[in-house]
Parts: C-alpha cells; sequence; structure tokens
C-alpha cells in the first residue's frame, strides 16, 4: 500500500490501483491479495464454525453463546421478521452464510496483519449479490411459475396504459437494479472506507517525513484521525453485513408477499 | 489547482442522502422518543431507509471513480 | 490531471499495472469473481449441510427443555396447591376437632360440677339425717335411761317414804308405769316445760 509513497517527494493521494495488488501472475486471472484473504477467511469460518458447533449443548458456553448471539440475530431479527415464520427456514444458511462472510471479510480491512477489505474489490459483493439475485429468482419463479412471477410484477388495479411502463421499471428493478445496488453498496461502502483510512495513513506519513517543521506535527491529528475511523469501519462492515442480508431477506420476503 | 471534476460530482451527489439520512435518523430519534417499545421495529425501518438513501451517494462515488480514471 | 499522471508514473516505475491497474474499479476482476463464487458455495453448502442443521437441533431442543421446565414448573405449582389446600383443609378439621373436644370438655366439666354437687348435697342431706338419726337414738337411750333411773330412784323413794317393800316386780313396774303415765298425761296438758320442771322435781 505504501510502496509509491516512500519514492515521491510530491504526495500523491490514494486511488483505485491501490486496491490491485497481484502476488502471484498478472491479467484476469491472477492471484490477488484480495483472493487470499478472502480464502483464508472461508477457511477459517468453516473451521471455527464446525468445531464450535461440534458439540452444542442446551446450557452454551462462551463460543457457543456468541455464536447463538449471531444466529439469533439472523434467524429471528432478520429471517423470521421478514420473510415470515412460515417461509423463513430454507433461506437461513444463505442469509447466515452472507452476515459471517461480510462480517469478517470487512473486518480484514481493519485487522492488522492483513488490513485489506476484501469486499472493496468488486467481484467479491458481486459474487454474494449473484447468490441473492439467483436465490430470490428461482424462489419466485418456482412459486408462482414464470407467467405469475411476472405478472406479479405489475401491482393489480392500475390504469391499462401505465401497466407496460410499470412493468418496465419493475422488471429493470428486479433484473438490474437491485444486484447492481446490492453489490454496489458493499462495495462502495468498503472502498470508500478503506481510501479514508489510506488517506490518512499515507497523508499522515507524508507529512511526517516530508513535511516543512511546523507541519510535521499536523500528522499528529491524521494519525488520530486514522484510529478514529479505524474504529468507526467496525461499526460500518457490521451494518454493511447487516443490511446486506436486510435487504436480501426483503426481497426474499417479497416472494412470499400476496399482494404486491 | 489540481483535482477532478468526477469528485465535485461526488460532492454533489452526497448531499442529497446526507438531507435524506438526516431526516430519517431525526424520524427515528422522535418516533423511539415517544414510543420507547417500538424501538425494535423503528430501527429496522430506519436502517433501511438510510440504506436506500445512502445508495446514491455510494453511486455517485462509484460513478466519481469511473469518470475520473 | 494529477491522478493520471500519477498512475501513470507508478505503472511506468512499478513495470506492472496493465489493464486490470488502469480499469475502473467497479469492472469486476474474473479471477476474484471465480473465487468469490466459490468460496461462497464452499461456505454456503457447508452450512446448509452442518452448521445450521446442528444449530436448529439445538434451538429445538432447547426449547423442548425450556416447554420442559414450564411444565415440569407447572406441575410442581399445582401439586403445592394442592399440597396448600390439603393442609388448610387439615388445619380446618384440626380447629373443628379442637372446638368440639372444648365443647366435649365443658359439658363434661358442667356434668362433673353438677354430680359433685349432688353428690355433695346427697352426702350433707345424709349426714344431717344420720345426725338426727343419732339425736334421736340418744335421746331415746336417754329417755330410757332415765326412765329405769327415774323408776328406781322413785320405787326406792317411794318405798322408804312408805315403808312398804315394792320388791314385788310386777307390782313396781304397774306403779312406776302408771306413774309415768300420769306425768305424761300431766305433760300432756301442762306443756313440756311442766313436764322437765316435773321430772327435775322429782329428781
Amino acid at each position: 500500500m505504501t510502496t509509491e509513497v516512500s519514492a515521491a517527494e510530491e504526495f500523491v493521494p490514494p486511488s483505485a490501483p491501490d486496491f490491485w495488488q497481484p502476488l502471484v501472475g498478472d491479467g484476469a486471472f491472477a492471484l490477488t491479495r484480495s483472493m487470499v484473504v478472502m480464502v483464508l477467511v472461508t477457511i477459517g469460518l468453516a473451521v471455527v464454525m464446525m468445531l464450535v458447533t461440534r458439540r452444542l449443548a442446551v446450557v452454551p458456553g462462551r463460543g457457543q453463546f456468541r455464536l447463538e448471539g449471531m444466529y439469533g440475530l439472523v434467524r429471528n431479527s432478520i429471517g423470521r421478521d421478514i420473510i415470515g415464520s412460515a417461509h423463513f427456514k430454507p433461506y437461513i444458511p444463505l442469509l447466515f452464510t452472507l452476515f459471517t462472510l461480510i462480517l469478517v471479510n470487512n473486518l480484514m480491512g481493519i485487522i492488522p496483519p492483513i488490513q485489506f477489505p476484501t469486499m472493496s474489490r468488486i467481484g467479491f459483493p458481486l459474487a454474494l449479490a449473484l447468490g441473492v439475485y439467483v436465490v430470490y429468482l428461482v424462489a419466485g419463479v418456482r412459486r408462482r411459475g414464470i407467467g405469475g412471477f411476472l405478472k406479479n410484477l405489475v401491482p393489480s388495479g392500475l390504469p391499462l396504459f401505465v401497466v407496460p411502463v410499470v412493468f418496465v421499471l419493475e422488471l429493470v428493478t428486479f433484473l438490474i437494479t437491485r444486484p447492481v445496488t446490492l453489490t454496489l453498496r458493499l462495495f462502495g461502502n468498503m472502498f470508500a472506507g478503506h481510501i479514508l483510512l489510506l488517506l490518512f495513513a499515507l497523508g499522515g506519513e507524508f507529512l511526517l517525513l516530508h513535511g516543512d517543521g511546523l507541519l510535521k506535527l499536523v500528522s499528529i491529528p491524521a494519525f488520530l484521525m486514522f484510529f478514529l475511523f479505524s474504529a468507526f469501519e467496525i461499526l460500518i462492515a457490521f451494518l454493511q453485513a447487516y443490511v446486506f442480508i436486510l435487504l436480501a431477506s426483503i426481497y426474499i420476503a417479497e416472494v412470499y408477499a400476496d399482494d404486491h | 489547482m489540481e483535482g477532478n471534476l468526477a469528485i465535485i460530482g461526488y460532492g454533489l451527489s452526497a448531499i442529497g442522502p446526507g438531507i435524506g439520512i438526516g431526516l430519517i435518523f431525526a424520524a427515528y430519534v422522535a418516533g423511539v422518543a415517544r414510543q420507547p417499545e417500538v424501538r425494535g421495529v423503528l430501527q429496522t425501518i430506519a436502517i433501511l431507509g438510510f440504506v436506500l438513501c445512502e445508495q446514491l451517494a455510494i453511486f455517485g462515488i462509484a460513478l466519481a471513480f469511473v469518470f475520473s480514471g | 490531471m494529477a491522478i493520471d499522471n500519477a498512475v501513470g508514473v507508478l505503472a511506468a516505475e512499478g513495470g506492472e499495472g496493465g489493464f486490470w491497474e488502469d480499469t475502473y474499479p467497479v469492472i469486476p476482476h474474473p479471477g476474484e469473481l471465480i473465487v468469490g463464487i466459490i468460496s461462497f458455495a464452499a461456505l454456503y453448502f457447508l452450512y446448509k449441510k452442518y452448521v445450521v442443521p446442528r444449530l436448529e437441533t439445538m434451538l429445538a431442543e432447547r426449547q423442548r427443555t425450556i416447554e420442559g421446565g414450564i411444565e415440569r414448573a407447572e406441575a410442581m405449582q399445582a401439586e403445592a396447591k394442592a399440597a396448600l389446600e390439603q393442609y388448610r383443609a387439615q388445619l380446618a378439621e384440626a380447629r373443628n376437632e379442637a372446638a368440639q373436644i372444648r365443647d366435649q370438655a365443658r359439658a363434661e366439666g358442667q356434668q362433673i360440677l353438677e354430680e359433685l354437687r349432688t353428690q355433695a348435697q346427697e352426702e350433707s342431706a345424709r349426714i344431717v339425717a344420720r345426725g338426727e338419726e343419732q339425736i334421736a337414738a340418744s335421746r331415746q337411750q336417754v329417755i330410757n335411761e332415765l326412765r329405769g333411773q327415774i323408776g328406781a330412784l322413785a320405787v326406792d323413794l317411794a318405798g322408804r317414804v312408805v315403808g312398804e317393800s315394792l320388791a314385788d316386780d310386777a307390782r313396781r313396774n304397774g306403779t312406776v308405769d302408771r306413774f309415768l303415765d300420769q306425768l305424761d298425761g300431766m305433760v300432756g296438758a301442762g306443756g313440756r316445760g311442766g313436764a322437765t320442771a316435773a321430772s327435775e322435781g322429782t329428781r
């Protein structure tokens, strides 16, 4: 992250290319830093989850208690309350996977040895959004058939000449806007948050190393802001994970809502 | 004066969501103050509103990077 | 612009760059997309197959335990209530019994008192009666004694006075009896006091 600044006498603000960090190879299938983080997080999550759930007691221990708190949030506050108690059970694995994966990946943007938010590379949020997209499309078509699914896009009781316009708008919303916003929100938040952190860290470093006289002192507030925003990023990490599954479950819930 | 016009575009796109998020949380705080027992329901709705508002700003920052490239 | 220049300079310096460094950040990198999908799918299937079912089983079990606990608590409460009722009934019964015993005891005491009283009255009556009897007997005895002595004395006296032996029992008895009868007759006419005086006088 800091390689480009050390050489330059002029301050170079952090920008999009800072997030391109291939480790092996170059090009479309290069092994990048975010891939490594993603795979490590996935393996770590899998191992931890399997270990914690191997022996579940009715009276929980410490690890199980935390896991249950998270699981209860996903299962009850989001899954059951939004999708509805009749249909939420099959979607719990999806929601729980999304929540844990996004939360831990986002936290990786702050945890020191890694400090790279996986989700600031748009490929990963897109992969997750595609998963949600496929699930809610399949669920919708399965429930009503393709005809019913398309018919259900337009609320009943509209004047006839508005129907095509609404249909196209809804179809675009359904097929394009939703996955795109889902992707862009997570990506944008992590990207912007990390760029802000980079700005404070690199700016502070530049001021400290290359500033003239008193300007060196300005690096202190810059580093303070870096810590402040790191703490703020924890909140954002949690909020984005929560919001992602909140929206996913709202999209799924719409499949089961009988009147549009 | 150096910089990028796209960033000004992002600044403009952040005005609307800023006002909107302010309004949403003002309403949320007022609602919880009036009826503390509906906090859970209001929280979900407030976060949903916040997210839908924020999405405009996120579009702004994404497009800013697209056009600055 | 500055950023463009910087990127260009960096690309030149680093010697890497290329399309994926310079492109827009909103264009997904295919390798990353594939890795993302694979990771997501793998974790999803793991959760679906192991983690969530285990958690659900545990939650269901906990629900059952809690419900069982509630049922047990309810049963215990009912039991306690029944015990309380029973205890109360017993207490009421005991109180009743105590009252009964008290009443009975009171009645018995009354009866005993009554019995004692009648007994005492009887006793006293008997004592009085016996006393009277004794008095009467003593009186009779005294009278008989006196009658004998008076007779003997009177005969003695009369014998001395008259000089006539009155040894003849038959005559003596007849005389004395006659005399006494006369005395009695006098008493009957002149009152008791006179008789007493007469008897004292005769002595």
